[in-house]
C-alpha cells in the first residue's frame, strides 16, 4: 500500500507546480510590468476632446453679415449594426438626407476593410451626409429611435434586444462640424471671398484668406474620462479650456454701396457685353473701400459652380494699359514741377505726332489746346508733350509716388504689382507714350488710388478694406486707422488738376454723361486700346474715375469696362453713365451734402414743363 | 482509558477547511457586491434583488446543503452514486434537447420558480462519487484493463454530453479530475501514460485543426471556441483578455480600493462575466497583488487540507472522493485563474465558492460538504 501515498505526494508537487504556475505572472503582471498596464486602463477612460472655436462673422461696416459659421452634423452610420434592415434604413433616411435611396442602401452595405486569419473585418464607419442642420439631424435621430422594423422588440431575447437597441441609437450617429454661409450670396464675393468646405474651414480666397487666422479662433480642449460607451464621467473632468471662438471682421465695405455697384454694373454688362466690369468706390480722405465690385463674380456658397475667371478679384489681380485716366499722373507732376501752367498752350499736331520713328494718334484732330483743354479734350498729344516736358526722370519719379508699379497694400490676397518698367528699360518713345497711359500696366486699384490722391489734396492713401475687428462679445479687438503713403503734389497743383477734371464732364469734354446733378464731379476718362501680341488691336479698356463734390470729395468711384462689345467703346460712351447711375445713388444713400444749389420748386416745374431753363450763369 | 480522540466515532470540524471555504465565500459576496453595483445602484434596484443578496442566499442553501451532507456517512452515500450518476447523466441529455441558452451555449435547465439549473456543475459531484465508488475497489482489480476501460467510459460519457452543450472548460474539468483519481487510486502508470499521451495527440490534432484546417473541418470546434483558442496562442487579439489582463495589471501590489475598479464599473470587463467568470480581475483589481495572493492562499489552504484529509481517509473510498473533490476545486481555480492572467484559454469556468453562480457556489459548496464528509468520518468503522 505504499505506492497510493508516494502517488498522493506526486499530485500535492503537481498541485504546488500549478498553483506556482498561477503565482508567477501574477508578479509579472501586477508588481513588475504594473505601469505598462496602468497606462492601458489609462488609455481605456481618458480622453481629451477638442472644443472647436466657431469661425468669426465676416460683416459690412453696418453690421450686416456677408459670412457666418454655424454649427452643423456630418451623418455617419456603423453598417456593421444593420443587420438585415439595411433598406428599412435607407428608406426612412432619404428623404431626410435629400438622397437617393438606392445610392444611401449602397452606402450602408458593410465594407470589407481586411481579412486576418480568415476572419473579415468590416469597416464601422460610413459617412452619410456632410453639413447636415441641426434640425434634421434631430429628427434623424427620432427617427432611428422610432424605426418600425416589423418585430415585436418586446417578446425577443436579451442578446437580440441588445442588437435592436444598438440599430436604434447607435447605428447612425453624426460627428461635429460647421457651415459657413455667405447670406447675400454673390454679394461682395471677391473681397468676402470663401473657406473651404472641410471642418477645418481654411480661408482660400477673399478676406476669408488673408484673415484667416484672425477667423479661425483657438481650439480649446478638455481631459476627461469615460465610460465603454463613450459616456463622459463629469465628475472626473479635469483641464478644461474654453474654444476661443474666431474674431469678427468688420470691412470698410458698405453692403448697400456694393449692391448699387454690383446692380449697375449688371446693367453695364447687358447694355455693353464686356469680358468684365469693375466698380470700387472708395473715400478718398481715408482710403476706405466702400465698394469694389466685379462681374462676372460668384456665388461664395457654391465656390465651385464658377468658372475660375469668376472667383478672380479683378480690381487687384488683373492689369490693363489704362489709358487716358493716366493722363493725371504726368499732368499732375508737370503742374507740380511748374513746368507747365493750366493755361499754357500746346500743338497737338492735327491728331498725328512723329515722335522717336513712331505716329502718335488723337481720338479727334485738335490743333491747340491749354493744358486743361488736353485734359478735358485727353489728347493724347499733348498728354505726351507735357511728358517730354518733364522728362523721364521726373515723369518715372511721379508715376512711382502716385503708387504704380508697387502693390498698394491692400489686406486681400492675389494683388499684383502692375508693370512699371525701370527707366533704362524705356525706349525713346516711352517718354510720349507713357503719358497717355500706354506702355505702363496698373490694376483698377492702382488706378482709383491715383485718382484720390488727387481728390484728397495730393495724399495718397492705403486702401482700406477692414476697419476693425471685434470679438464675439462685440469688444473692439483691433481698429485699423488709415494709412497715409505719401504726398504725391502740392495743394495748388492740385487744385488746378481738379479744375481741369471739373471740365471732364461738361459738354466740351469727354464725359458729359457723367454729369450730376446736385456735385460737381472731377473725373477722368481712359479708353485705352488693347495690345495683343505688340500690336494695338480694335479692342478696348474703357473706363472713368470720378469723384465728386470736386472741391470737397466725399466719394471717389471707379467704373472700368473690358472689351465693351457693344454701344461703342470710349469711356465716356460707357463707363461714364454708369458712374453717373453709381454715384446718383450713392450720393443719395450716403446723404451727401450737394454742392450745387438745386433749382426752386417753380423752376423745377417749368424745366419738367419742358422749358428750358437758361439762366444758369446766375445760379452759379 | 478513555481517549476522546480514539474513542470518539466521529472526528472533529475541520476548522482551516471551513475558515478557507467562510473567507473565499465572503470575498465573493463583497466583490460580486463590487462587480455588479455599479450597474444595479444605478437602477435602483431594492438591496435584496441584487446579485449579491442572491449570491448570499445560494451561500446558506449551499451551507445546509454541505451541512446535510456531512451528516451522511458518504459510505451510504456511494451507494447511491450510480443512482445519482445516471440521473445526472438524463439531466444532461435533458439539457441538449431542451435546455436554454446563453451566449449561444445550452447549459441550462430552466426550473419552475424562474432558477436556472446548471446539470453540468451537479454532474461533477455526481461523477466523483461514482468514480470514486469505482475505483475503490482492490488494487488488483485495477491493474485489469477492463477495470480501466470501464473507468474512462465513466469519464467520456459525461465529457461527451457536455462538450456537445458546448461547454468545453467544463468537459476538460471531468478528463482531469478522473486522470487524478485514477492516478491516485492506482491505475498502472503505463497505461495512464497511454491516456495521457493519447489526450495530448488528440488535443493537438484539434488545435491544429482549428487553426489550420479547411473551414470544413473546423466545425469541430464552434467559432467561438476558435476565436478564444487563437487569442489564447496570440494570434488574434481578443478584447475580453487584454481588458482582464489590464484589471489585473492595473491593479497594481496593493489594488485600487474596494469598489474603485474603472475596468469593469466602467464596462471595459464585459458586463455578463465580471462577476463570475472574470471576478478574478476584479478583485485583483481593486486589491491588487496582495488580493490575489489572499485568493491564492485560501485555495492553497482548502486544497492542501483536502490532501491532507485523503491522507487520513478510512479507506479506499474516502480517500478517492476528497481527491476527486481536490482535483475538481483545482482545475476549476487553474483553469479560472489561468484565463484571466492568459495563461488558460478562456473557458466558461467559474471561481469556485467566488464567482457568482447558483449552480456552481451549491456544487462547490456540496463539494466541500463531502471533503468534510470524509474527514469527520474518518475514524468511524
Amino acid at each position: 500500500m505504499n505506492a497510493p501515498y508516494s502517488r498522493l505526494t506526486v499530485l500535492s508537487v503537481c498541485l504546488m507546480i500549478g498553483l506556482g504556475a498561477l503565482g508567477y505572472p501574477l508578479v509579472n503582471l501586477q508588481v513588475l510590468k504594473h505601469d505598462y498596464w496602468q497606462q492601458h486602463a489609462n488609455d481605456n477612460t481618458h480622453r481629451t476632446i477638442a472644443r472647436e472655436p466657431i469661425r468669426g462673422q465676416i460683416l459690412d461696416i453696418r453690421g450686416n453679415a456677408l459670412a457666418y459659421s454655424s454649427p452643423v452634423k456630418t451623418v455617419c452610420a456603423d453598417p456593421t449594426l444593420l443587420g438585415p434592415y439595411r433598406l428599412i434604413v435607407a428608406h426612412a433616411l432619404a428623404p431626410l438626407l435629400q438622397t437617393n435611396e438606392n445610392i444611401l442602401a449602397d452606402h450602408l452595405i458593410p465594407r470589407v476593410l481586411s481579412v486576418t486569419n480568415g476572419k473579415t473585418n468590416f469597416s464601422k464607419y460610413t459617412l452619410l451626409a456632410h453639413k447636415v442642420p441641426i434640425d434634421t439631424w434631430n429628427t434623424i435621430k427620432d427617427t432611428m429611435a422610432k424605426l418600425q422594423l416589423g418585430v415585436d422588440e418586446k417578446k425577443i431575447k436579451t442578446k437580440d434586444q441588445m442588437f435592436y437597441w444598438a440599430l436604434h441609437n447607435k447605428a447612425v450617429f453624426s460627428e461635429d462640424d460647421q457651415i459657413r454661409t455667405y447670406p447675400n450670396h454673390n454679394l461682395a464675393a471677391h473681397v468676402v471671398g470663401f473657406a473651404s468646405n472641410d471642418e477645418l474651414q481654411t480661408g482660400v480666397a477673399g478676406i476669408e484668406a488673408s484673415f484667416n487666422k484672425q477667423l479661425s479662433g483657438v481650439r480649446g480642449w478638455r481631459t476627461t474620462e469615460m465610460d465603454k460607451r463613450q459616456r463622459e464621467l463629469v465628475a472626473y473632468r479635469d483641464q478644461d479650456v474654453e474654444a476661443q471662438d474666431g474674431l469678427n471682421v468688420i470691412l470698410t465695405l458698405d453692403a448697400r454701396l456694393q449692391n448699387i455697384a454690383e446692380t449697375e454694373l449688371a446693367v453695364a454688362m447687358n447694355r455693353h457685353h464686356p469680358i468684365s466690369a469693375s466698380c470700387t468706390i472708395i473715400r478718398p480722405k481715408t482710403g476706405e473701400i466702400l465698394a469694389m465690385a466685379t462681374l462676372p463674380n460668384f456665388d461664395p456658397n457654391h465656390p465651385g459652380a464658377s468658372s475660375a475667371d469668376a472667383l478672380r478679384n479683378r480690381v487687384i489681380s488683373d492689369i490693363a494699359e489704362p489709358g487716358s485716366t493716366f493722363k493725371i499722373v504726368p499732368i499732375s507732376g508737370g503742374l507740380n514741377e511748374h513746368v507747365v501752367k493750366l493755361t499754357d498752350m500746346f500743338n497737338c499736331e492735327h491728331g498725328h505726332f512723329a515722335y522717336a520713328g513712331k505716329i502718335l494718334h488723337d481720338h479727334k484732330s485738335y490743333d491747340v489746346l491749354s493744358v486743361e483743354g488736353i485734359i478735358t479734350k485727353s489728347s493724347n498729344i499733348g498728354a505726351a508733350k507735357v511728358g517730354i516736358l518733364l522728362g523721364e526722370q521726373q515723369l518715372y519719379s511721379y508715376i512711382h509716388r502716385f503708387g504704380f508699379g508697387s502693390r498698394t497694400g491692400i489686406a486681400l490676397p492675389g494683388e499684383v504689382n502692375g508693370i512699371l518698367h525701370p527707366l533704362a528699360k524705356w525706349s525713346k518713345v516711352s517718354i510720349a507714350q507713357i503719358p497717355m497711359g500706354q506702355g505702363v500696366c496698373a490694376t483698377p486699384l492702382q488706378m482709383i488710388m491715383a485718382m484720390s490722391a488727387i481728390a484728397n489734396n495730393g495724399r495718397l492713401m492705403r486702401p482700406m478694406i477692414v476697419d476693425r475687428l471685434e470679438d464675439e462679445t462685440g469688444k473692439v479687438v483691433a481698429k485699423y486707422q488709415p494709412q497715409f503713403v505719401t504726398n504725391v503734389a502740392d495743394s495748388a497743383a492740385i487744385k488746378d488738376m481738379i479744375k481741369a477734371l471739373k471740365t471732364v464732364v461738361t459738354h466740351d469734354g469727354t464725359a458729359p454723361s457723367a454729369k450730376l446733378e446736385h456735385y460737381t464731379v472731377a473725373g477722368k476718362t481712359g479708353t485705352a486700346q488693347k495690345n495683343e501680341h505688340g500690336q494695338y488691336v480694335q479692342k478696348f479698356f474703357s473706363s472713368f474715375i470720378g469723384f465728386f463734390p470736386a472741391d470737397d470729395p466725399e466719394i471717389c468711384i471707379s467704373v472700368v469696362l473690358d472689351e465693351p462689345h457693344e454701344g461703342g467703346h470710349y469711356g465716356g460712351d460707357t463707363a461714364a453713365p454708369i458712374f453717373k447711375a453709381i454715384a446718383e445713388a450713392a450720393a443719395n444713400y450716403l446723404n451727401l451734402k450737394p454742392d450745387i444749389d438745386l433749382p426752386t420748386a417753380s423752376q423745377s416745374l417749368l424745366t419738367s414743363a419742358g422749358e428750358p431753363v437758361t439762366d444758369h450763369g446766375k445760379k452759379n | 482509558m478513555y481517549d476522546r480522540t480514539l474513542n470518539d466515532k466521529r472526528g472533529e470540524l475541520d476548522w482551516p477547511l471551513i475558515v478557507a471555504s467562510f473567507g473565499l465565500m465572503v470575498i465573493g459576496v463583497f466583490f460580486v457586491f463590487s462587480a455588479t453595483s455599479a450597474v444595479e445602484i444605478a437602477k435602483e434596484m431594492p438591496w435584496f434583488q441584487q446579485t449579491f443578496a442572491k449570491q448570499i442566499i445560494w451561500c446558506a442553501a449551499g451551507c445546509g446543503a454541505a451541512l446535510a451532507l456531512s451528516k451522511l456517512d458518504y459510505v451510504s452515500l456511494a451507494r447511491w452514486s450510480t443512482v445519482i450518476y445516471w440521473a445526472m447523466i438524463l439531466c444532461l441529455i435533458g439539457v441538449l434537447v431542451k435546455g436554454s441558452a446563453i451566449n449561444g451555449s445550452k447549459r441550462w435547465i430552466t426550473l419552475p420558480l424562474g432558477f436556472n439549473f446548471q446539470p453540468s456543475e451537479f454532474a461533477k459531484i455526481a461523477f466523483v462519487l461514482l468514480q470514486a465508488n469505482f475505483l475503490s475497489r482492490p488494487v488488483e482489480e485495477l491493474r485489469q484493463t477492463k477495470t480501466f476501460w470501464i473507468a474512462l467510459c465513466l469519464t467520456l460519457l459525461p465529457f461527451v454530453l457536455i462538450l456537445k452543450e458546448p461547454d468545453m472548460g467544463s468537459a476538460l474539468v471531468f478528463l482531469s479530475t478522473s486522470l487524478v483519481m485514477m492516478f491516485v487510486a492506482g491505475i498502472p502508470k503505463r497505461v495512464l501514460g497511454t491516456l495521457v499521451a493519447t489526450t495530448a495527440v488528440i488535443v493537438v490534432l484539434v488545435a491544429v485543426a482549428t487553426l489550420m484546417a479547411p473551414t470544413r473541418l473546423q466545425k469541430i470546434v464552434t467559432p467561438y471556441q476558435q476565436k478564444r483558442l487563437r487569442a489564447f496562442i496570440g494570434v488574434e487579439e481578443s478584447y475580453n483578455v487584454k481588458q482582464a489582463l489590464i484589471s489585473v495589471g492595473s491593479g497594481g501590489f496593493s489594488g485600487k480600493g474596494w469598489r474603485q475598479g474603472t475596468q469593469h464599473s466602467l464596462g471595459f470587463l464585459p458586463r455578463m462575466g465580471a462577476h463570475n467568470d472574470f471576478i478574478f480581475s476584479v478583485i485583483a483589481e481593486e486589491e491588487g497583488f496582495v488580493g490575489s495572493v489572499v485568493i491564492l492562499t485560501l485555495y492553497t489552504m482548502l486544497l492542501f487540507y483536502g490532501i491532507k484529509i485523503a491522507s487520513q481517509a478510512r479507506d479506499r473510498l474516502g480517500k478517492l472522493l476528497a481527491i476527486g473533490v481536490v482535483a475538481l476545486l483545482f482545475s476549476h481555480v487553474f483553469i479560472n485563474i489561468g484565463m484571466n492572467i492568459r495563461i488558460m484559454p478562456v473557458a466558461g469556468i467559474p471561481l469556485p465558492l467566488v464567482s457568482y453562480g447558483g449552480s456552481s457556489v451549491v456544487c462547490s459548496l456540496i463539494a466541500i460538504g463531502l471533503l468534510h464528509n470524509v474527514h469527520i468520518h474518518r475514524k468511524s468503522y
